[in-house]
């Protein structure tokens, strides 16, 4: 089972947001080719992506900010682009570089960002201002990048939304504030059953919170997975260079091999639940290695080109 | 138990509900977590983890339908009564198959005579952590 599978089967209110092949083209440069995804209620999905890989266009897509090429994006129920007053206080968007207010001091902005938001939760905003030491007199503008990403954050926690959409949410924390932040999302995915889309390059916050996983490559989703399942249906074989001379096709469940120096393979298979590895692999001269998220996106992503087959 | 008792390693290739799984199954093969004993509720391990509750969830629910654990009304997950005792010599021994089959698959890898991988092996089960 899969919370990000297409819809059609399931019913669409199951799903807080379904975005269906999204183009994008910036200068003639494809920024998004064919992206489609959605996320379940509850569903905590990490997008995952090299620097430029198109995660911030995506989600400027996903809140409205931005009209996409083709392709359409429904948030709650509404197309992103024409969302109305009511759904969009049910919708939570911190952008990487949070600037808007900047002359507002910490108390004067959050106070009147409040005032359009039915659920706003004072006490919560309290509350973290505290635990955060962050001066409520204090001018956004004067504010360090960590403590900004702070206001933003409690911003947007204290309205109490549904859909969160986060923007590289803990970059500028500091280990202390960024585990207190995955803790809060983690929290309210289970519990008030929050639904999250979070990018990051940190692969281990995402490890550790997220439900569900996407790989965005060049523009495009090259993989969209269950957490737990992606580290049990997918390994890497290394295969010695002797070996590698009998593997000039591709092997069942093959999604990225590459040559490596020594003239030797590493090959990653995936699989469908817990079937067994295909016969081949099992080859003398080869080895198994699991492998863990980053192991997984650093194969998949940093590899570009064509992949090599021994003749 | 606390919750701080369990560890995780998030960027371990092995997933979060497995790791949580696992341990509380040798805590109980052991006898160190006896039968009637509290968990932590799934809150408190996600909170103190900082890792989704589902997960936490997943790996309750994978021991109770196994039969290590079960549900009391208000009181939450607990060591379920007749399996929870220390289990025989065999039982236990069964917990640690994977991770034998794992060595196993390793030391031949590495070419290793089994006497040299079984006396260090042997080291290391008699000397007092």
């Amino acid at each position: 089972m899969n919370a990000t599978s297409a819809p059609g089967t399931i019913e669409s209110r199951d799903f807080v947001l379904i975005c269906r092949n999204i183009h994008k083209r910036f200068d003639g440069r494809k920024v998004l080719d064919d992206v489609s995804f959605s996320i379940a209620k509850g569903a905590v999905l990490g997008l995952l992506g090299r620097n430029g890989a198109g995660k911030t266009t995506l989600m400027r897509i996903l809140v409205g900010l931005l009209m996409p090429e083709s392709g359409s994006a429904t948030v709650l129920d509404e197309p992103a682009l024409r969302m109305s007053d009511a759904a969009k206080t049910r919708l939570g968007y911190v952008p990487q570089k949070p600037e808007s207010l900047n002359w507002m001091t910490v108390e004067n902005m959050l106070q009147f960002v409040g005032s359009f938001y039915p659920r706003w939760d004072s006490e919560y905003m309290w509350n973290s201002l505290m635990r955060w030491n962050i001066s409520p007199s204090q001018r956004l503008a004067k504010l360090s990048p960590g403590e900004r990403q702070r206001v933003a954050l409690i911003r947007v926690l204290a309205s109490c939304p549904e859909l969160l959409i986060l923007d590289e949410p803990a970059s500028a924390l500091d280990p202390v504030a960024r585990r207190d932040f995955l803790r809060e999302i983690a929290l309210r995915a289970g519990e008030a059953g929050t639904s999250v889309l979070f990018s990051t390059h940190i692969v281990s916050d995402l490890e550790r919170i997220a439900s569900h996983v996407c790989f965005l490559h060049e523009g495009k989703l090259l993989l969209d997975t269950a957490m737990d399942d992606l580290k049990e249906t997918h390994v890497r074989l290394s295969v010695s260079r002797e070996a590698a001379v009998g593997l000039s096709k591709p092997l069942p469940g093959e999604i990225a091999r590459h040559r490596r120096p020594d003239g030797g393979m590493s090959i990653v298979l995936t699989r469908k639940d817990l079937t067994p590895w295909p016969a081949a692999a099992t080859a003398s001269g080869a080895t198994f290695e699991a492998m863990n998220l980053e192991d997984l996106f650093i194969e998949i992503t940093d590899h570009p080109g064509v992949a090599w087959y021994p003749r | 138990m606390e919750s701080d008792e369990l560890l995780i390693q998030p960027s371990s290739a092995e997933p979060i509900y497995r790791q949580i799984a696992q341990q509380l199954r040798r805590l109980i093969a052991s006898g160190r977590l006896s039968p009637g004993a509290d968990l932590p509720s799934v809150r408190d391990v996600a909170g103190r983890h900082a890792i989704n509750p589902m997960t936490v969830s997943r790996a309750y629910g994978q021991l109770e339908s196994e039969g290590l654990l079960e549900r009391r009304r208000g009181k939450g997950m607990v060591v379920a009564a007749l399996r929870g005792r220390a289990q025989s010599a065999d039982r236990r021994l069964q917990q640690l198959q994977p991770q034998l089959d794992e060595l196993a698959r390793q030391a031949r890898e590495l070419g290793l005579p089994a006497e040299s991988v079984l006396d260090r092996l042997r080291v290391l089960l008699e000397t007092d952590q």
